[in-house]
């Protein structure tokens, strides 16, 4: 369980953390979703009291962190790769982390084992891939079987064998009662791996909510529908208070219907249908529309990018795309 | 690498490992583990002892060679640098210091900036978030590191000039209450320069600035104000001369006459160990405010 209260860091004249408040519950996966530069780190490294916020406070298992006795069985932390001294090999610095909590060494042989760096063990860290030094972290983070994990992008520089060993293992360690926290700029990362999602950009929440709601209801849904009788069925739809609007190929998209209502709608009024899809929006459209405006470093063309290849959701979102324009241009 | 068989490790019963209380031994021995395993600390350790001994016997071998040689012992004898340290036994053994602490200062300042140079400092103060044990251990680490290296380097460099001084009839005097107090003043001298680099390793936490700020205090302002003070009958500069961390703290390894320029052996290591003591509390103080 970790909870955020007013939690606030001002580096100089940089906002990055603004007023946050969450629980990260346990026996659940939480997503901590955000652009680049969202802030996410940042709150990761004063939940664990690496950085000492500006305002406000955090708590880990009813406590500060380092209140804890014995902080590595509360909390594991995979904060950044390689946050380790090239120059030792894994067991080693292992060891001598493990030796400020008592940890056997048995221990650090089962983490070693468990996260696959068996073989390269007693290899010096200079040497390891993104991917091995990933794994090291996540050692570090299992050593003292905390109660809470916290994941900075723990997927990063993994192949894809083992992305899916870090979602199946975050989705164990929940199932066990632990809590974890798990931070992505990915969204279809969240959307496979955690059940409940926050959303941060540029210091503040965004979202904080279940991950089928996000995708169900922060982007409007759409309703595509295609009738020769276009006019009728348009000036129908708008009576039971959906907004239509013509798509390029005649067709006409709803919103604030659902394709049930507009089915019904048609038949009440007589009017042929030839198409009726509903156009669920995926977790990115919802997360692209959520952190909007909000994005920290903007590619120039990233509105075209999302109108082209978003298809015909794409351009439900389109009001939340001029706004990603206008930001882009600033 | 293989990912498929953790995944099937997850199916056998939850192993609960034992997870004790932090405690200062085991944050020592954390900070033990990490000073061993590193080969930069081992060599400039080794190098350190290397140095005592090397300098002890050449030092022994010139004041040999200065016994057969009637202008060289002259010469020898009129140095007033020379007169200040006292021309014993004991000097020539304890030599090596005035090299032996820039590697003991440097050695003592990576031991945290190399922490923060690759991030270590993070994994660090995750399992150790209260900080203090942990400059505390590094301190211990560091201190009894250097006092017993530099004792073995002693007794070594003792041995083997053993016979070049005596013939030279400087055999070291371990019966003269002030030989004993130089040889003793070796380890304390460099074992404070190690708590010293220690502090201002981690007050300026990066390893090139504090290499050139403890090169700068222990060897190029000393120089810089021996010329001073010898070009020039300015009381300040003898002052700062004798203030310094290493022209004081050095004193306690000297055997001849304090010179009117210097201060007296203990009063001049209490100079140096007041620095120490108030660059340690500002390193504390820091360490716990600033982000990690």
């Amino acid at each position: 369980m970790i909870e955020a209260r007013g939690l606030t860091k001002r580096y100089k004249d940089k906002l990055a953390v603004d007023d946050v408040s969450f629980v990260v519950r346990p026996g659940v996966v939480t997503g901590f979703l955000g652009p680049n530069g969202a802030g996410k780190s940042t709150t990761m490294r004063m939940i664990v009291g690496l950085d000492r916020p500006t305002a406000g406070t955090v708590t880990v298992n009813g406590q500060s962190y380092a209140r804890h006795r014995a902080p590595l069985a509360e909390v594991g932390a995979l904060l950044e790769a390689k946050a380790v001294h090239p120059g030792r090999s894994a067991r080693q610095h292992l060891q001598a982390l493990a030796a400020t909590h008592g940890i056997a060494t048995s221990r650090v042989d089962e983490v070693i084992d468990l996260t696959g760096l068996t073989a390269v063990a007693g290899k010096r860290v200079g040497g390891f891939s993104l991917g091995m030094g990933q794994r090291l972290g996540i050692a570090v983070a299992l050593l003292g079987d905390p109660r809470t994990l916290i994941l900075d992008e723990p997927v990063n520089g993994l192949d894809p064998e083992g992305v899916l060993w870090v979602r199946n293992l975050a989705k164990h360690l929940a199932g066990q009662g632990r809590t974890v926290f798990l931070s992505s700029h990915l969204m279809s990362e969240v959307a496979l791996t955690a059940d409940h999602v926050i959303v941060i950009g540029k210091g503040r929440i965004l979202a904080d909510m279940p991950v089928t709601e996000l995708v169900d209801g922060a982007s409007r849904r759409t309703v595509r529908v295609r009738s020769p009788q276009q006019g009728d069925l348009a000036d129908a739809l708008r009576r039971e208070g959906g907004e239509v609007t013509a798509a390029d190929d005649g067709a006409l998209e709803v919103t604030g219907l659902d394709a049930a209502q507009v089915g019904e709608t048609a038949a009440a009024g007589g009017v042929v249908l030839h198409e009726l899809t509903p156009l669920a929006s995926t977790l990115e459209e919802a997360y692209m529309a959520l952190t909007a405006d909000s994005v920290e470093y903007h590619a120039g063309d990233l509105a075209d990018v999302v109108g082209s290849a978003g298809g015909p959701a794409g351009r439900s979102a389109g009001p939340d795309a001029g706004t990603q324009a206008e930001a882009g241009t600033r | 690498m293989s990912a498929a068989a953790p995944a099937t490790r997850h199916d056998g019963p939850p192993s609960t490992p034992t997870v004790r209380p932090v405690t200062f031994p085991r944050v020592l021995r954390s900070e033990w583990i990490k000073f061993r395993t590193l080969r930069s600390t081992v060599w400039t350790t080794v190098i350190t002892a290397v140095v005592m001994v090397g300098f002890a016997l050449m030092m022994a071998s010139l004041l040999r060679l200065a016994t057969d040689t009637p202008e060289m012992a002259e010469g020898m004898a009129q140095d007033p640098g020379m007169q200040a340290a006292g021309m014993t036994g004991t000097f020539a053994i304890t030599l090596g210091y005035s090299f032996a602490q820039l590697a003991v200062a440097v050695l003592a300042a990576l031991v945290v900036t190399n922490e923060y140079s690759t991030g270590m400092v993070r994994s660090t103060f995750a399992a150790e978030p209260r900080r203090l044990p942990t400059l505390g251990a590094k301190l211990v680490v560091i201190v009894v590191t250097v006092v017993v290296v530099i004792t073995v380097a002693l007794a070594v460099a003792y041995l083997v000039t053993l016979p070049i001084l005596d013939a030279a009839g400087m055999s070291v005097d371990l019966s003269d209450a002030e030989q004993v107090r130089a040889l003793l003043g070796c380890v304390l001298y460099l074992a404070t320069v190690a708590a010293f680099s220690l502090a201002v390793g981690t007050l300026m936490r990066h390893s090139a600035g504090a290499i050139f700020t403890l090169v700068a205090i222990f060897f190029v302002l000393p120089i810089i104000f021996s010329i001073v003070t010898a070009a020039s009958d300015a009381v300040w500069a003898e002052w700062v001369n004798k203030l310094l961390p290493s022209v004081a703290g050095e004193r306690i390894i000297s055997t001849g006459p304090t010179p009117d320029t210097l201060l007296e052996p203990w009063t001049g290591y209490a100079v140096l160990a007041g620095y120490t003591v108030a660059l340690l509390v500002a390193a504390a103080v820091t360490l716990r405010r600033r982000d990690a």
